[in-house]
């Protein structure tokens, strides 16, 4: 008699961050796109004002763990999210949240640049103005502030009434760090920000998110695992929608305690 | 050396095939430029200013085409205002919010059923709701038809261009708190702008030489008037009642008449064109 196979166990080293650190708080998270479940049981923290990277092979679920942190999978019918994530104690996934008002704090950047089809300068008050009510001088002042904070001030500070789609691709991915940071919000998330850029884009970007950090709850969503050693301070690894560790940067890439994680950050597999 | 005559066999073959596709372009190439050679002839050569300031004449008198361009432009411009915020929305919400579902595919089907629909239905339609119940023809009425013509166009060319948005775009806008909608009308939108409009200028070309529709709709009027609830003149219909005619100034005149709708179409279509070009550009 053969024994029946074995549904495939996940080791799993969940650390819990510090009681009182977590700006989000995520319980039992499961995610559906129809009927394919592709998160099973995700629970843990992202730390206020620290950089949390999640990292993985392509599939895993990183985004989708992300997507649903501003709930921006709610455009699609279809896709739904069971459990519990809690910001700033809040539930919300409860049906009663108010989503604009929830993603107007919780800002997000995605992997593609996404610049508006409009003016520099317009691109950044877009996000402003649908929640603010500033006169010209404020709003130049928070303009000129927010494209400091993305390290973009100085290369288009001449040039803010031309169009967004005429800057380059890693000065656009900025432009969007930049509108994001405008409206400010209090967590920042980012797909993959660096996929599409080069090497000196890249190192701007991350030099930007260590300093959003003073202000910002970061969670990075990153297939480069160097730019997640450097910037974070906690890292999850993720594989086939399971979260299977998850604590600091520093032990999870020193000293990796489940095997797969460890087979991911040496490169064994990925 | 069988492979060589099958090199040979192939390269004749292909040499007969280029030959006709040669031919049948060049068919094709010559009665349009049959027809361009004989509308710069015929109609070229009868524009001057009395075109553009005298009203269709009786026969043997001198005359323009002042009221007919007027009445044309008017119609044209009306249905286009009609044609451009239905077919808008409609597309809009195809591309936005109908999705799969049931409505949607039935809209959409529905739709590339009117794309194709023949224009003198169209005209009798118009005519049952529009013109027999009030015992009248009227430039409305006329413009309503164009407008139904125009409007399956304008609505499939925005459904397919806010389509092309990448979904990043609208993840984008609705990321920064704006509701789907301030996104769509703020950000998509303006994105899709010259598409948008190309579509609209083709359906304005489609529509500026339509006569079948306006026969049982806007009839026809041989004076100056600015009032649409009346029968009103336009450049199809004269063009129409002229040609037939025995009078050989009429005929001048229709011929006018074609040239001028006939580089009126170019000249928008040569503008849709750069539209285009230039938005796959950028």
């Amino acid at each position: 008699m053969n024994a029946q196979p074995q549904a495939e166990t996940y080791e799993s080293f969940v650390e819990q961050i510090p009681p009182g650190t977590a700006k989000i708080d995520i319980r039992k998270l499961n995610f559906f796109y129809g009927k394919t479940q592709s998160l099973f049981g995700v629970t843990t923290g992202f730390a206020e004002k620290q950089v949390t990277a999640l990292i993985g092979p392509s599939g895993c679920g990183k985004s989708t763990l992300l997507r649903t942190l501003n709930r921006i999978y709610a455009l699609y019918p279809g896709q739904r999210a069971e459990g519990e994530i809690l910001f700033d104690g809040r539930n919300i996934l409860t049906g009663n949240e108010d989503l604009a008002a929830l993603r107007a704090r919780i800002g997000m950047v995605f992997q593609k640049p996404t610049p508006f089809p409009m003016s520099i300068y317009d691109n950044v008050a877009y996000g402003v103005r649908l929640y603010e009510r500033l006169n010209k001088a404020d709003m130049d002042v928070r303009v000129e502030e927010s494209l400091r904070r993305a390290a973009l001030w100085d290369e288009v500070k001449d040039k803010l009434s031309a169009s967004g789609l005429g800057l380059s691709g890693g000065q656009q991915q900025r432009l969007c760090v930049a509108r994001g940071v405008a409206v400010r919000p209090e967590v920042l998330l980012l797909d993959e920000p660096a996929s599409a850029l080069d090497p000196i884009s890249t190192a701007k970007l991350e030099e930007t998110l260590l300093e959003l950090k003073t202000d910002h709850t970061i969670v990075i969503v990153t297939h480069n695992l160097g730019q997640a050693a450097r910037i974070s301070d906690y890292t999850g690894f993720m594989y086939l929608g399971r979260l299977i560790e998850f604590t600091s940067t520093e032990q999870l890439f020193t000293n990796p305690r489940a095997k797969r994680t460890q087979d991911y950050v040496t490169g064994r597999f990925g | 050396m069988a492979s060589q005559l099958i090199i040979a066999r192939r390269k004749i073959g292909n040499s007969i095939f280029v030959a006709f596709c040669w031919l049948g372009a060049a068919v094709a190439l010559t009665f349009l430029a049959l027809i361009l050679l004989s509308l710069i002839t015929k109609g070229l050569g009868g524009i001057d200013i009395k075109i553009f300031t005298m009203d269709t004449p009786a026969p043997g008198s001198p005359g323009g085409l002042r009221n007919a361009i007027l009445g044309s432009i008017m119609m044209c411009a009306l249905a286009m205002v009609m044609a451009l915020t239905i077919g808008v929305l409609a597309g809009t919400w195809l591309a936005e919010y109908a999705g799969q579902s049931l409505y949607g595919k039935v809209v959409r089907f529905v739709n590339d059923v009117l794309l194709s629909a023949p224009s003198i239905l169209i005209g009798l339609f118009v005519y049952t709701i529009l013109v027999a119940p009030f015992h009248g023809f009227s430039g409305i009425a006329g413009a309503v038809a164009l407008a139904l013509l125009a409007v399956p166009v304008v609505t499939r060319t925005t459904e397919d261009v806010m389509n092309l948005q990448p979904s990043a775009l609208r993840e984008a806008g609705v990321a920064l708190g704006s509701p789907l909608a301030s996104t769509i009308r703020r950000i998509l939108w303006r994105a899709s702008s010259t598409g948008i409009l190309t579509g609209g200028l083709l359906a304005f070309a489609r529509i500026s030489g339509e006569t079948a529709p306006l026969l049982f709709t806007a009839l026809n009027n041989q004076f100056f008037s600015w009032n649409l609830t009346k029968p009103t003149a336009n450049l199809p219909t004269v063009i129409f009642n002229y040609a037939l005619s025995a009078y050989d100034d009429w005929q001048r005149l229709a011929w006018v008449g074609a040239a001028l709708i006939a580089f009126a179409v170019l000249f928008v279509n040569i503008i849709a064109r750069t539209l285009a070009r230039e938005s796959r550009r950028s």
